[in-house]
């Protein structure tokens, strides 16, 4: 678990090398949507164009995941990490000079959403997981998450800056350069570890032992509709406010409130998971979603209910991250960490694909988000549901592999 | 280090954090990002 003597590598400095990386990850991947009037109309594409390779980022994004986590459980974090962000930064060029859909697809849609599978949660939790007592596990992780949430919150308005300032190619070159800088700190989380070269589980053990257990398919479950709720208020919130008679600038706020109470939020519940039980905690976020959409639903909009609303949420936002990620550690143990993390995170991202089409495709349907708000609230009172019976003690394994 | 530099630095981090997240908060509000917000309601 811990460095060899002498090592530079040591929990703290894995612990503020991998936050520097989800920070520059997830923050450069939360911009995409800033590109998409200014290439679209420079390329002449509809926007149907622009958005299904961004589906498709996410789509990859969480399908890799599972493979980027046992690639770097087999090969290392530090390896996988560095060769996912030289993916990313190329992804990241090639879209600046793709000038057809199909060059678009692969450079944003697959090499980006490869890029961001081992640059984000499934190999960097895991890493950092192996390196902290199980006391400060929770702690760590939430401190990760919360630098993934602090990238989201601090990236966009920087990337939009650099479009103003250098138009959207230069800008995208720019932030090719930023994701480079991820390799040179992968090395960080170069800690050699090799679980498969010694006796014990094989990847495929780990995978049915984790298969046939329930709770590993409540946490998918639980995570998928944390991918649902998320991506439908990020996506269309400020579309909600605005056609509800408010400003934009309250529906941006809104989306910065979020951001901010998020990070505030990742910490917390990491640091509450090493003091409570996990399981617990996701029973109280995702109830306590499904109370603030349903307040936000009964009272009457103002610009102050969407602020509270947008404040309660972000809090509520990424606090599943620490506690679902160190639940599977906790239960599964830390050898295959990456890669079951990775498999309960494409459940998020398959939530996330269609909490994001849902809602537009419901809004186009009926002409209001109330069937998607609705919908919204009774997954988040089965996600509860679902993450009361998880049971968190280690599985008890013959030969005490952990 | 000796407990009362620890308690300086500590408070001057906490003072700079709060500084930038409040810079950053208020970039939100740029009238360009208003605009490109639409965006995102296709691919954030």
């Amino acid at each position: 678990m811990n460095p060899a003597p002498n090592s530079w590598r040591t929990p703290t400095a894995i612990l503020i090398a991998g936050c520097v990386i989800l920070t520059l990850s997830m923050g450069v991947r939360h911009t995409a949507g800033l590109f998409l009037q200014p290439m679209t109309v420079d390329h002449g594409w509809s926007r149907e164009t622009f958005s299904f390779a961004i589906a498709l980022q996410n789509l990859v994004w969480g399908l890799a995941s599972p493979f980027a986590g046992a690639l770097a459980d087999r090969y290392g974090a530090g390896r996988t990490v560095a060769a996912a962000a030289v993916l990313y930064a190329i992804g990241l060029g090639l879209m600046a000079y793709a000038d057809a859909p199909l060059a678009f697809d692969l450079s944003a849609g697959v090499l980006i959403g490869l890029g961001l599978s081992g640059t984000t949660f499934a190999v960097i939790m895991g890493v950092i997981g192996r390196h902290t007592t199980p006391e400060k596990r929770s702690l760590a992780l939430g401190i990760a998450s919360a630098g993934g949430s602090f990238g989201q919150f601090a990236v966009l308005p920087v990337g939009q800056m650099m479009i103003t300032a250098y138009g959207w190619q230069s800008a995208l070159l720019l932030l090719a350069c930023g994701v480079g800088l991820i390799a040179p700190l992968a090395n960080a989380l170069a800690d050699g570890h090799r679980p498969s070269a010694g006796a014990g589980q094989s990847v495929g053990q780990a995978l049915r032992e984790a298969g046939g257990q329930r709770s590993f398919h409540y946490l998918f479950w639980g995570y998928f509709v944390c991918g649902f709720q998320t991506a439908f208020i990020m996506l269309h919130l400020p579309a909600f406010l605005v056609d509800a008679g408010l400003s934009a600038n309250v529906g941006m706020t809104a989306v910065a409130l979020i951001g901010l109470f998020n990070i505030l939020g990742s910490f917390l519940f990491g640091w509450g998971g090493g003091c409570y039980s996990k399981k617990n905690l996701l029973v109280l976020i995702y109830a306590a979603r499904a109370v603030a959409i349903l307040v936000f639903m009964l009272i009457p909009l103002s610009t102050a209910s969407a602020w509270l609303f947008a404040a309660a949420m972000g809090i509520l936002w990424l606090g599943t991250v620490p506690l679902t990620n160190g639940l599977v550690a906790q239960i599964f143990g830390l050898r295959y960490m990456s890669m079951l993390t990775g498999v309960v995170f494409l459940g998020h991202q398959l939530g996330s694909f269609l909490g994001a089409w849902l809602g537009g495709r419901i809004f186009d349907e009926t002409g209001s988000y109330s069937l998607a708000w609705g919908i919204a609230i009774g997954l988040s009172v089965l996600a509860a549901l679902c993450s009361a019976p998880i049971d968190e003690r280690p599985l008890a394994r013959a030969g005490g592999a952990a | 280090m000796k407990p009362h530099w620890r308690w300086f630095l500590g408070g001057l981090a906490a003072a700079l954090a709060i500084v930038v997240l409040a810079l950053l908060f208020a970039a939100y509000q740029m009238p360009e990002l208003l605009i490109d917000w639409a965006n995102l309601n296709y691919c954030s």
